[in-house]
């Protein structure tokens, strides 16, 4: 039975568990940037738009490259259920705070996801999650980044902040 | 000599390959043909259902679960242990 389902799958089930609950974490990440980029488009904040909106695109991509790689090894990919997003924020200050958060929980679901492949010598979706686990420290870095901008630009009004954050 | 004790011992859920992409699920007096997608749909399924906080759900309301089961074809009633068993079942597998 054994050789039977490995011949059906590349990837472990255990690994495409976890796999499948990161789809769920970058898709609801997804959700929370669009609420993000959306409290900022009513208020014109225009660079912070900008970032959440792309945010938003490239946690969907995330997902989706893990979506299709599950399917790709003989798995079954799940379309997640996405709850609990807030869209009421306190100020932009906040809103990166918990965007920075996100991308570390992120992180340590990536880290998760590689940790259970290696001990399940699952070593395809090992170099599959190899790409994550570089774009995560990219992910964190840029909203570090603009933190320290809020550090050096103390009490300035929203607007003449969000026209000096980092553009791409 | 061991195994063939087991052989003649019918268990009342059984998963088993019938051919490589075919699998048979006996449920007491049911038998459900499943291919493989199916088979991964229904081992997704038990794993929700049998997760603590929805296994406490259960037995706080119905305390039975009905499940669509191969692309809808079949439904099944499932009491806790025999959720549990299917579980076990599938699990073993999926080893």
């Amino acid at each position: 039975m054994k050789t039977a389902i490995r011949r059906q799958m590349t990837i472990h089930p255990e690994v495409m568990d976890v796999l499948n609950e990161q789809i769920a974490l970058e898709m609801h990440a997804s959700a929370s940037y669009l609420a993000m980029a959306s409290w900022c488009d009513q208020r014109e904040l225009l660079n912070s738009k900008a970032f959440f909106y792309k945010q938003s695109e490239e946690e969907r991509g995330h997902a989706m490259k893990i979506f299709d790689f599950i399917n790709e090894a003989g798995g079954a990919a799940i379309s997640p259920e996405v709850h609990n997003i807030t869209n009421e924020f306190e100020g932009l200050r906040e809103i990166y705070e918990k965007s920075l958060d996100q991308e570390i929980h992120v992180t340590q679901s990536i880290y998760k996801c590689f940790k259970k492949a290696r001990s399940v010598d699952d070593f395809a979706s090992e170099v599959f999650l190899q790409w994550f686990v570089s774009e995560q420290v990219e992910e964190e870095d840029s909203v570090r980044s603009i933190l320290d901008v809020f550090d050096l630009m103390g009490d300035m009004p929203l607007k003449m902040i969000d026209e000096r954050l980092p553009t791409e | 000599m061991f195994m063939d004790v087991f052989c003649d011992i019918e268990f009342n859920i059984q998963l088993k390959k019938e051919t490589f992409c075919n699998y048979s699920l006996k449920i007491d007096d049911k038998e459900i043909s499943l291919s493989f997608p199916q088979l991964l749909q229904l081992r997704n399924k038990i794993n929700e259902y049998t997760l603590s906080e929805n296994l406490e759900h259960i037995i706080a309301n119905e305390n039975f679960v009905l499940l669509f089961v191969a692309d809808k074809k079949h439904l099944l009633f499932l009491e806790i242990p025999k959720l549990l068993d299917l579980k076990d079942e599938i699990a073993v597998c999926f080893l």
